[in-house]
């Protein structure tokens, strides 16, 4: 159970709100690099953080980020017209380069210098390994700039997708860090999804379906252990990392590419679910990009022209009683994703977490909302630059490693938790 | 038209959530093992819990309450839902088994908390570890003790 004021004070993000702030400490994926593909292509609206933007990229290949209604009489540029290094309002020809500023204003004389009177909000937008990424503080200087490792490898070792969530981001990023579920709901697909099956450390999971959880604070985040009965007394640790605010990388799974996470909120009633692949040494086989494409693994498919999965809750996400009562699904909803999408969003935008009856086994999320109730209140307070925005909070990989009984498993599997290039991951 | 699960999911059927309590209070043992975990909940207990109560382990079977009284293990824990154990690194948690036992024999749920770990050696965390692991259905290595009155709140202790 969380107290209403504490769950309010995590779900709401919009401008002025105290993990509104604290959001805004970090550099967020806001776009995929191909939702704006060339220079002068149309812009595409973005929201985020509750603030409605526009996103473009003009002329010269700069990318531009900012609120999305024109400065004159509120109209959307979104009707604009992408030209000359700039984004022109359709209505009445108001002009504004890639910062936001205006530079032409037609109905007044060059001379007067209005334009330079109007300014759009505006916030910097870069490409890194195929995502577009935003910091929205306005404080400088700016952070630096975002090193997590899916991003720092060549383009074929990796791919992103991103979908569409109707519910806040914290209880889907809960969902995240909830290694007691993966138990149930998404029994059936160790041996079935080509992007898990056929590892060795899945024997282990299958043949001891009560892991006991450790949990441990780590530099950015959490550690989360789930350890299980391997050979000659020793423990199959799977260990995931969560990085504030919202990060998570998954356990690998033999040599199979390594994945994970971001939340990142639109508004307090949805999220975008960020969803990365990537191998720290090799590049993706067409066969797994393509696994990948078609919505296995933690990525969806799509309604066309959208990042809608296809299974939503306007088709009652495709639930199949038939699968659900034959046992080839638990919940009856079909793929990993949307197996817990579809339940997160049933609980409604904003989950009342004062009704919740956690236990043990959700300490995982008991000490990630305090460790994000500590970090925002660390701000608020004594503007203390909170956990995840120093790159080394970022350069992590989750493990999943054999060790001996007796070994805490974050000294056990220390230099497996650290990125380095080159180095294979930790898998089992 | 839109399908149930649109309709259902949305900010507007939220109201309409049944408000009736639903669930009983469970019963909680927070155990130290250790001068580090006596410490610990005794900074806690005068935080108004209705549903704790907090214990040293004091030899294989009795306990002793935070007015000094002994009590019987057995009975203090076959009364509780939950036995939080909270110990430091070093491995001076000599008691964890006697208890861990009878919670397994009683099927009652165990969480082994480990406060300080980052002012300890590895090896101290190792000898605790030891001793809790067995007897611990979920442990958590925190590095300030303020964590354990969020955990005993999220569990509504």
């Amino acid at each position: 159970m969380l107290r209403k004021e504490q769950s309010d004070l995590l779900t709401q993000t919009g401008p002025g709100t105290p993990m509104g702030r604290m959001f805004r400490s970090y550099w967020l994926p806001a776009l995929l690099a191909e939702e704006l593909p060339e220079n002068d292509c149309p812009p595409v609206r973005v929201k985020l953080l509750s603030e409605r933007l526009i996103a473009f990229r003009d002329t010269n290949g700069r990318y531009g980020l900012m609120d999305e209604f024109c400065a004159h009489r509120g109209v959307s540029l979104w009707f604009g017209r992408n030209e000359e290094c700039g984004l022109r309002c359709a209505y009445h020809g108001w002009k504004y380069d890639a910062t936001g500023q205006c530079v032409d204003v037609p109905s007044e004389p060059e001379a007067s210098g209005f334009a330079k009177k109007i300014r759009l909000r505006s916030y910097p937008l870069i490409e890194r390994g195929g995502v577009l990424w935003t910091y929205m503080g306005l404080t400088e200087p700016q952070p630096p700039l975002p090193e997590w490792e899916f991003i720092s490898v060549p383009r074929p070792q990796t791919f992103t997708s991103k979908r569409l969530q109707d519910s806040n981001w914290l209880q889907a990023m809960e969902g995240g860090i909830d290694s007691s579920h993966v138990s149930w709901l998404h029994r059936g697909d160790l041996n079935s999804d080509p992007l898990f099956k056929g590892a060795r450390g899945n024997q282990y999971n299958l043949s001891d379906a009560r892991p006991v959880f450790e949990v441990v604070e780590s530099p950015g985040g959490l550690y989360i252990g789930a350890r299980r009965n391997a050979e000659n007394g020793q423990y199959y640790w799977r260990i995931t990392q969560w990085v504030m605010p919202s990060f998570t990388m998954i356990a690998p799974r033999g040599n199979h590419s390594v994945h994970g996470h971001f939340w990142i909120p639109i508004d307090d009633e949805a999220c975008w679910a960020w969803s990365y692949d990537y191998h720290p040494q090799r590049a993706l086989t067409d066969a797994e990009v393509a696994a990948m494409r078609d919505g296995k693994g933690i990525h969806v498919r799509y309604v066309p022209g959208t990042f809608r999965p296809a299974a939503n809750k306007d088709n009652d996400y495709l639930i199949d009683r038939g699968a659900q009562k034959a046992g080839r699904t638990f919940s009856g909803v079909h793929g990993i994703a949307m197996q817990d999408a579809s339940l997160q969003e049933s609980m409604g935008p904003i989950v009342d977490r004062t009704k919740e009856n956690l236990v043990s086994t959700d300490n995982g999320i008991i000490m990630a909302r305090h460790r994000l109730l500590r970090a925002v209140k660390a701000l608020a307070d004594k503007d203390v630059v909170p956990p995840g925005v120093d790159p080394a909070h970022q350069k992590v990989r989750s493990a999943a490693i054999v060790l001996p009984a007796e070994v805490p498993f974050a000294d056990g599997a220390r230099d497996a938790l650290v990125a380095r290039p080159d180095v294979a991951p930790a898998s089992v | 038209m839109q399908t149930e699960s649109a309709r259902m999911s949305s900010a507007a059927e939220a109201r309409f959530r049944v408000q009736a309590p639903n669930s009983l209070p469970r019963a909680i043992a927070a155990i130290a093992l250790d001068a580090t975990g006596r410490a610990v909940i005794e900074r806690l207990a005068g935080a108004g819990w209705q549903h704790v109560t907090f214990f040293t382990a004091l030899s294989p079977d009795a306990l002793r309450d935070l007015s000094g009284d002994t009590r019987s293990l057995h009975e203090e824990v076959s009364a509780t839902d939950l036995v939080v154990f909270v110990a430091g690194p070093g491995g001076h948690a000599h008691a964890a088994p006697m208890i861990g036992e009878l919670c397994s024999e009683r099927r009652i749920m165990t969480t082994a908390l480990l406060v300080g770990a980052t002012s300890s050696t590895e090896p101290e965390v190792s000898r605790t570890l030891a001793q809790l692991r067995p007897w611990s259905l979920m442990v958590v290595i925190a590095n300030s003790d303020d964590y354990i009155a969020d955990m005993m709140t999220a569990l509504r202790a």
